[in-house]
């Protein structure tokens, strides 16, 4: 299969998914390709494209919360961030990603 | 050589239909009033795609996800989950003109 096309295919359904969320893909093109890229050869082994920045476990239920766009799932954690996980997203208001800090859910909870 | 399958006004944007012509079972697609041709059946297990979603230039296998891309047929995605013994291919694309409001498609 064609990773190129399939790239852009992500790139055209997660666009029109993550809209309405109030996120929009990272301003860094670089980052997007490959994290995309990534994507790609996870759907190609798993069927699935996976964030392609945390762990499969054995568990069904808990991969299916980090199937890309996982925003839903973690809306919180990211929207504190203005970014998701990886990256590959990030809040419509945001024009340099490079300034946002990642931390991990733990960090918000405890405020 | 050309056949009328369809009128344009048979098909709204991002619409389908299935046409049988000629002994061959092909599915004409609107994208943005440009119209496609591929053959109907996914090919992976025969799944009628006319049966599925067309989403821009994407077209989504009703059994298995599999996803095409209609413009040249190219398979963007295979069966999930991923189905090794029995891979999917590229879908044949016809050649289609306008005559008029009349779909011509080369089969």
């Amino acid at each position: 299969m064609n990773v190129k096309a399939r790239k852009e295919a992500l790139r055209y359904f997660f666009g029109k998914v993550v809209d309405p969320m109030g996120y929009k893909f990272s301003p860094d093109e670089e980052l997007v390709d490959f994290s995309l890229e990534q994507e790609v050869l996870l759907e190609q082994k798993y069927g699935v494209p996976y964030c392609p920045c945390k762990r499969i476990t054995a568990s069904r239920s808990e991969n299916m919360k980090i199937v890309c766009p996982c925003i839903p799932f973690n809306r919180e954690h990211f929207d504190a961030m203005k970014r998701c996980w990886c990256g590959l997203f990030v809040h419509k208001d945001v024009t340099d990603p490079s300034k946002l800090k990642q931390f991990p859910a733990a960090a918000l909870k405890k405020g | 050589m050309f056949v009328a399958v369809a009128r344009t006004d048979e098909i709204l944007p991002g619409g389908m239909k299935a046409v049988d012509r000629a002994g061959k079972k092909i599915v004409i697609c609107n994208l943005d009033n440009t119209f496609y041709a591929l053959e109907r059946q996914c090919s992976h297990q025969g799944a009628s795609l006319d049966m599925g979603t067309l989403d821009g230039y994407i077209l989504t296998c009703p059994l298995h996800y599999a996803q095409f891309d209609i413009r040249t047929g190219e398979v963007l995605n295979g069966a999930v989950p991923p189905d090794h013994r029995n891979p999917t291919g590229n879908l044949t694309v016809y050649p289609v003109k306008m005559e008029a409001d009349t779909i011509m498609v080369d089969m």
